[in-house]
C-alpha cells in the first residue's frame, strides 16, 4: 500500500512547490492512473512514490510517503526498490547495458533472483512486452519505442509489488501503447501488482485503470474511480486535461436532453447511451 | 563513427575468449608497441592487429579506425619529422632519424588504437565488467564506472552530432572546410554537452541504484567467465609479442 500524507516538495533552486500538500492512498492491487497538464507535478509524484525523491533529487521535502509501511525518506533507495519498480520518463538514462538481454539481467542478478528462475522471468518479460526477437540486439540499434519497451521489460522481470511508470507509452505507437497497458492490466489482475501509471493518453487510462488522480499545479484536483473523475468534464477541461470523446458526448447528451446519462468511457457505452436517451 | 565502440555479436574465437584474456592481449600489444623502436616489429604488430580484426569479423571496422586516424597520423608524422633534428640531413631540415622516429610514432599510434577498438567490438561491455569483478575481483563500482564511461562514448557522440544538426538547421555553417572556424563553432557546444552529460550520468546512477546496484557482489553475475584453450593460445601469443618486442633490437 502507498500512503502519501501532506506531501509538499520544492526542487532546489525552484521558486514554487512542485507538489503541494498532496494526500493520497493507493491500496494494494490498485491500478491508478495519474493525469494532469504539463508541470502539474506528475513526475515529481511518481519519483516520490519510488523514493527517488528525496534520495536522489535535492529539494525541500515535507510530509510523508509510506510504501508498505516503510517511510521512503528513512528507507534506503536500494531497499525501497525491492518493493517499488520505477520506469523513468527519460528511457535513455534508464538503460544501463549495451545489449537487451543484459539490461534485463542486470536487476535480476543484483536482487539475487535464483539462477533457475532467471530464464523464466527473462522470457516472460520479453514475450509479454513483445520484444522477444530483440533479446540479443544491441540497445543502440533499437528505435526509441523499442528502447522504451526494454526499459519496461527490465522492471517487469523484477516483478516488484508496486510498479510506477512515468509516461510509459511516450514514444510508442497506438498499437504498442495498448500492448503495454494490456500487460500492465495482466500484471495487476493476475499477479496482484499495484500499478501507478503517469500518462497523457487519457483514453488508455480510462480503459485500463481502476482509479484516476488528476494533478493540477502540484495539488490533487480530483481523485476517485474513472467514472467519478470524469463526471465533471468542465472542471477537467479547466485544469487542462483532455477528456475522452465518449465522456464529452455523455456529458453533452445529459446537458442538451436533461436526461440522466451515466458517464461513458468508450464508444460502445456512448452508442448505448444515445440509443437509450434518443430512442 | 558512433558505431566505433559498439559490440558486434558473433561466434569467433575472439568472441568466445575470456574478457580478461582480451584485455591482457590488448595490454600486451600496447606494451609491445612501446617496448620496441624497431619499425619491422611495429609493422608486424599492425598486421597482427588487422589479423585480429579479420578473425573477429571486424575487418571493416579496423579499416575505418585506420581511416579515422589517417589525418592525425599525417599531422604527427610531419610534426615529428620537423622537430627531430638528430641524424643525417636528407633534405631541407628533414633528417633520416627524424623520418624513422616519425614512422615509429605513427605506427605505434595505429598499433595501440586498433586493439582497444576491437576488444569493444568483440566483447559486451557488461561482460568486461562481469569478468573484471568475477575473475580479478575488481570492486563492482569501479568496473561499473569503467564500463559506463565506455558505453557513454557513442551516446555523447550521438548527442554532439544531434546538437550540431540542430545548429546547422538554424544556419550555423558546420560544414565549413576551415578547421579553425569549425573549432570556434564547436567550442560553445561543449558547455551544453557537458551539462547534459552530467545530468544523464546522474540519472543513470539513480537507475542503477533502483535496480540493486549496491547489492551487487562478485557472485551476483549469472554468467561464468572460465578459461579455455583459446585463452591459453592468447596467453602464449601475449608472451611471444612481449618477448619479440624486447629481444628484437
Amino acid at each position: 500500500m502507498i500512503e502519501i500524507q501532506s506531501l509538499t516538495f520544492r526542487y532546489e533552486g525552484a521558486d514554487r512547490d512542485a507538489l503541494r500538500d498532496v494526500t493520497l492512498t493507493v491500496p494494494d492491487g490498485a491500478f491508478l492512473g495519474i493525469i494532469g497538464p504539463a508541470g502539474a507535478g506528475k513526475t515529481t509524484l511518481a519519483h516520490a512514490i519510488g523514493g527517488i525523491i528525496p534520495h536522489a533529487v535535492r529539494g525541500d521535502f515535507y510530509g510523508a510517503v509510506r510504501v508498505n509501511g516503510s517511510d521512503t525518506a528513512e528507507t534506503r533507495l536500494t531497499d525501497l526498490s525491492r518493493m517499488v519498480g520505477t520506469v523513468f520518463q527519460d528511457v535513455e538514462s534508464q538503460i544501463i547495458s549495451s545489449v537487451v538481454e543484459d539490461e534485463l539481467l542486470y536487476g535480476l542478478e543484483n536482487f539475487g533472483v535464483p539462477r533457475d528462475e532467471i530464464e523464466e522471468r527473462l522470457t516472460f518479460a520479453l514475450e509479454q512486452v513483445g520484444i522477444a526477437p530483440l533479446r540479443h540486439r544491441t540497445v543502440s540499434s533499437l528505435s526509441g519505442g523499442q528502447r522504451q519497451k526494454v526499459a519496461i521489460a527490465s522492471l517487469v522481470a523484477l516483478r516488484p509489488g508496486i510498479l510506477v511508470l512515468d509516461e510509459p507509452t511516450g514514444e510508442l505507437d497506438p498499437f504498442s501503447s495498448r500492448q503495454v497497458f494490456s500487460l500492465l492490466r495482466t500484471l495487476n489482475r493476475e499477479y496482484g501488482m499495484t500499478i501507478v501509471a503517469v500518462e497523457q493518453k487519457i483514453m488508455l487510462l480510462c480503459e485500463f485503470a481502476d482509479r484516476l488522480a488528476v494533478l493540477s499545479e502540484g495539488r490533487i484536483a480530483r481523485e476517485g474511480t474513472v467514472r467519478q473523475v470524469l463526471c465533471d468534464i468542465r472542471a477537467l477541461e479547466e485544469i487542462g486535461v483532455n477528456c475522452p470523446r465518449a465522456a464529452l458526448f455523455s456529458s453533452l447528451l445529459a446537458e442538451k436532453t436533461g436526461a440522466e446519462v451515466p458517464v461513458c468511457v468508450n464508444a460502445e457505452e456512448a452508442v448505448e447511451a444515445a440509443r437509450r436517451v434518443l430512442g | 563513427m558512433t558505431d566505433l565502440f559498439q559490440y558486434v555479436p558473433g561466434n569467433s574465437p575472439l568472441h568466445r575468449m575470456n574478457p580478461v584474456t582480451k584485455i591482457v592481449l590488448t595490454v600486451s600489444v600496447c606494451a609491445a608497441a612501446f617496448l620496441t623502436d624497431n619499425l619491422l616489429v611495429l609493422l608486424f604488430l599492425l598486421v597482427f592487429d588487422f589479423m585480429i580484426g579479420i578473425t573477429a569479423g571486424a575487418a571493416r571496422k579496423a579499416f575505418s579506425v585506420f581511416r579515422g586516424l589517417f589525418r592525425v597520423s599525417v599531422f604527427l608524422f610531419i610534426l615529428q619529422t620537423l622537430f627531430v633534428r638528430r641524424g643525417n640531413r636528407l633534405f631541407w631540415i628533414v633528417t633520416d632519424e627524424g623520418l624513422l622516429t616519425a614512422a615509429a610514432v605513427v605506427l605505434r599510434l595505429l598499433v595501440v588504437c586498433l586493439p582497444l577498438t576491437l576488444v569493444l567490438t568483440v566483447t559486451r561491455v557488461s561482460d568486461i565488467a562481469g569478468a573484471l569483478v568475477q575473475v580479478l575481483r575488481v570492486p563492482y563500482p569501479y568496473a561499473f564506472t569503467l564500463t559506463t564511461a565506455i558505453r557513454f562514448i557513442p551516446q555523447f557522440m550521438e548527442e554532439m552530432s544531434g546538437i550540431m544538426e540542430a545548429q546547422t538547421a538554424r544556419g550555423v555553417e558546420f560544414d565549413t572546410r576551415n578547421p579553425i572556424k569549425k573549432l570556434g563553432m564547436l567550442l560553445p557546444l561543449c558547455a551544453p554537452l557537458l551539462i547534459s552529460s552530467v545530468r544523464r550520468t546522474g540519472a543513470t546512477a539513480t537507475a542503477a541504484e533502483v535496480r540493486g546496484f549496491y547489492l551487487r557482489t562478485w557472485e551476483s553475475g549469472c554468467r561464468k567467465y572460465g578459461f579455455g584453450p583459446v585463452d591459453l593460445a592468447a596467453a602464449l601469443i601475449c608472451a611471444a609479442l612481449i618477448a619479440g618486442a624486447v629481444l628484437i633490437p
